[in-house]
């Protein structure tokens, strides 16, 4: 029971992250990205590679992982963000189509469907960290430090602009922002701490592959966010823990023939964002406040 | 006052922009003045929020110039011509609804890109102006509430405090005044002129004549794209020719 | 002559891709709405044309009669039911975005555990292809899939050209106030759109059945394809999107010519991400002024 908690604990923990980071994006600047799966990934190979051929201290590939997950989300935003907030959707999209065949292909690097396996544990200070109760402390930590970075940054300065382009592009414009300059290094932050979760990742399965960096699993997190409640500190929490959930609290349920268990999961959350989007737009967490004023 | 001759703040030549073969700006040219109030009046259509675009940037013209104190403006960002000193209102505000009012302006005053600001005694400096400028349009106790929140008049002086914080010299006021109460008015003027004397440029696009002959020190006539007339409220407002046209009285 | 092949094949995919995509357009151009939910409708008038032709044994106009039905009720009751009442509240663009994307998500679930996940098809005696050129395959139903776009299509021009709700529609997308002068509802117009977008799709379905066949996840792929090609052919062009439609579906299949079958779909988004990046408006669109 503890260890089926502890791993509960790790798996949500490395989702919350990748929530967290999620809303930053959505919430509070506004735009809307379907390739979140794709920066989780990038973070995930690039652990598992330096750390089979480099090192496996968190000092390395960490700062590895988020400066790859940071290069490539720019080069995604520089040229969608030109345009309308409804085309970044669309390029977005390709971008997550595009790099699910590159993480299939690029067999050198990712294994290609085969994927990497037996990434050595993360190593912090020289001592490997493989228990799994020590590893849920560093997820926590690493969750407490995202939550950390990302409430700071919308509190200072930086957090008003991305809520002021939020709100209102042309305004924003009008105020001397550059929203493109703004809105590209709001990709970045986002896109380098969600790699901070595909390097816990990694280390943790000691396994990747292209599977969990799809179009189902960049969905399944904006569901989080949507049905926690963009915008909002709790709302990715409670989104992640609820979603994180679902798969057991529908495998207590015995009159559903267990193929069919993903797909159960998956009607409720779509039936679930329809119904909020039409009564409780801002999620569970954010109530009636709009999503996006 | 010097009688060296200085570019004017705001200088127009022939500003075009067609939309297929409709005309929006017809070979418009105008300067703006110093130390006055102008103000863009016209029939609706005619093109004044348009030609408010075109100097701000969001609208590239088809042609013609325009230079802010002899330096040209066409080509630039919106983000850009606002760091220049251009500041503007918004005919339906578009104030930053879920901020809250001290936040609005606040950030109206921070428009560095980096991930930092001037820390220390400028911060302190902002947060000043700020609290000052919500005192002077009387909204010192809706500090803390979201924009969303506030009432019809209360947002109208939250768009004007937040072209006072950006410290622009000249401002283009899209319909600032319109359907506020007579108390509200006089004070919305005060500050205006305050403006004015202190040095800013300010051009208001407006409806209500009462407002503009009491406001104007120059009127600008468009109509559908073209500058018809230029002169003082009275002269302008008296022409029975314009007035028909204003109220479109004109045949088709 | 696999050349010469694959250009036969891309202009059939061309075809449907090009219904499926005007589909789109048509209701996002004039309703703003961004319904994901497209591909859902596809994948629901694919499914119906199943039961009824392979499963329950009928003609195949009786099945794309009931196929047809099923698409439009679809289309509208996700107006009436979905999209409507998020409007009332001013629900925005990604409100509706996100609504849509959980109805395609409850569709493609459901229809998976109805009718499983793996490929079914509807063969005809028009799916069998002859070969008309050494090397080269072609089945009579890639002609019917051809000519039914045009019919199609032609139909569409004439509807939106010539009579009054027609012309509405178009104008809808414009200027909401004007369509209300004339005594007509933006409510019901924007039904008619999403009626007559997801109708646009049936053929397509049928076809796509009877040809590679159907699974729950295709939907996916129509919606990606018709969303690219409305933003290549520009927002607000139906002519663009069926263009943009038919290029996607040459360049999907012409790439196989050097590319791995895998790389196919990453050609089309290439595709979009250069428009994207050159010519967001596309081939045709309307610039928009702000």
């Amino acid at each position: 029971m503890l260890a089926y908690l502890i791993n509960l604990g790790v798996l949500v923990g490395i989702n919350a992250v990748l929530a967290v980071t999620l809303n930053f994006v959505m919430g509070y600047a506004g735009i809307y990205s379907i390739a979140h799966a794709v920066f989780f990934g990038v973070g995930a190979y690039t652990a598992a590679f330096v750390a089979l051929h480099l090192s496996a201290s968190l000092f390395v590939t960490l700062p590895l992982a988020m400066l790859l997950a940071a290069a490539v989300s720019v080069a995604l935003a520089l040229p969608a963000l030109r345009v309308r907030g409804e085309y970044f959707v669309a390029a977005s999209l390709g971008l997550q189509v595009i790099a699910v065949t590159v993480f299939s292909e690029w067999k050198s690097v990712t294994g290609g469907i085969g994927g990497v396996t037996g990434i050595p544990p993360a190593e912090l200070f020289g001592r490997a960290v493989a228990a799994p109760a020590h590893f849920l402390v560093l997820t926590l930590a690493c969750l407490g430090a995202v939550i950390a970075a990302t409430t700071l940054l919308l509190r200072s300065a930086f957090g008003r602009s991305l809520q002021a382009l939020r709100d209102s592009e042309s305004a924003a414009q009008a105020a001397g922002k550059n929203v493109a300059a703004i809105k590209t290094l709001a990709v970045a932050v986002s896109a380098s701490l969600a790699a901070v979760a595909g390097v816990l990742y990694a280390h943790y399965i000691a396994f990747v592959n292209v599977e969990s960096f799809t179009l189902d699993t960049s969905v399944l997190l904006m569901a989080m966010v949507i049905i926690g409640g963009t915008g909002t500190l709790l709302g990715p929490l409670v989104g992640a823990l609820l979603l994180m959930l679902l798969p057991s609290l529908f495998s207590f349920m015995s009159f559903l023939p267990p193929t069919e268990i993903s797909a159960v999961q998956q009607i409720a959350y779509g039936a679930t964002m329809v119904l909020l989007m039409i009564f409780r737009p801002g999620g569970l967490v954010g109530g009636n406040a709009r999503a996006r004023s | 006052m010097s009688t060296v001759p200085v570019e004017p703040p705001l200088r127009v030549r022939g500003l075009r922009k067609a939309f297929g073969g409709l005309r929006v700006t017809d070979d418009v040219s105008f300067d703006l003045a110093a130390g006055i109030v102008t103000t863009l009046v016209g029939p609706n259509g005619a093109g004044k929020t348009t030609l408010f675009n075109q100097i701000t940037g969001e609208l590239a013209p088809d042609g013609g110039s325009i230079a802010l104190h002899g330096q040209a403006l066409l080509g630039l960002a919106p983000w850009q011509v606002a760091r220049r000193g251009v500041a503007r209102s918004f005919q339906d505000l578009r104030l930053f609804g879920q901020m809250t009012a001290h936040d609005n302006l606040l950030t109206a005053m921070e428009p560095a890109t980096g991930l930092w600001q001037p820390g220390g005694a400028a911060r302190q400096e902002r947060r000043e102006r700020v609290a000052q400028l919500l005192e002077a349009t009387g909204l010192a106790a809706q500090a803390q509430a979201r924009a969303v929140d506030l009432s019809y008049a209360q947002r109208k002086f939250l768009s004007l405090a937040r072209v006072m914080a950006s410290r622009a010299r000249l401002w283009l006021l899209d319909e600032p005044a319109s359907g506020l109460d007579r108390g509200s008015y006089e004070r919305f003027v005060a500050l205006v002129r305050g403006a004015v004397r202190g040095g800013v440029t300010v051009c208001l696009i407006e409806h209500n004549l009462d407002i503009v002959a009491d406001l104007s020190d120059r009127v600008l006539f468009l109509d559908r794209g073209r500058l018809l007339a230029e002169g003082t409220p009275q002269a302008v407002m008296g022409d029975p020719a314009l007035a028909a046209i204003y109220f479109g009285e004109r045949a088709a | 002559m696999l050349l010469l092949q694959l250009l036969v094949n891309g202009l059939q995919t061309g075809a449907l891709y090009a219904l499926t995509a005007a589909g789109f357009s048509l209701i996002f151009g004039t309703t703003r709405v961004f319904h994901l939910a497209h591909g859902s409708a596809f994948v629901i008038a694919a499914y119906v044309f199943y039961s009824l032709a392979a499963r329950a044994g009928a003609h195949w106009s009786l099945a794309l009669l009931g196929a047809a039905a099923a698409a439009v009720l679809f289309g509208v009751l996700l107006d009436r039911v979905v999209y409507a009442p998020i409007r009332r509240h001013e629900g925005s663009f990604f409100t509706l975005f996100i609504a849509s994307l959980g109805s395609a998500i409850v569709v493609q679930n459901v229809v998976g555990i109805a009718f499983g996940r793996s490929v079914v098809t509807v063969s005809t005696p028009l799916s069998r292809s002859a070969e008309v050129l050494p090397g080269v395959f072609v089945a009579p139903l890639a002609g019917v899939a051809i000519g039914c776009a045009l019919v199609c299509f032609w139909l569409l021009q004439h509807f939106l050209g010539t009579t009054q709700r027609g012309v509405a529609l178009r104008a809808l997308a414009e200027n909401a106030q004007l369509v209300r002068a004339y005594g007509l509802h933006p409510a019901r117009l924007s039904t008619l759109a999403f009626a007559l977008g997801s109708l646009l799709v049936v053929p397509a379905a049928a076809l796509t059945v009877a040809t590679s066949g159907a699974n729950p996840a295709m939907g996916n792929h129509v919606m990606l394809i018709s969303l690219a090609a409305t933003i290549v052919g520009g927002v607000g062009s139906l002519r663009g999107a069926a263009c943009a439609g038919l290029l996607l579906g040459m360049a999907e299949n012409l790439a196989l010519w050097r590319l791995e079958p895998q790389w196919s779909e990453a050609v089309t988004f290439v595709v979009l991400l250069g428009f994207i990046l050159v010519r967001p408006t596309g081939f045709f669109g309307r610039a928009h002024a702000h």
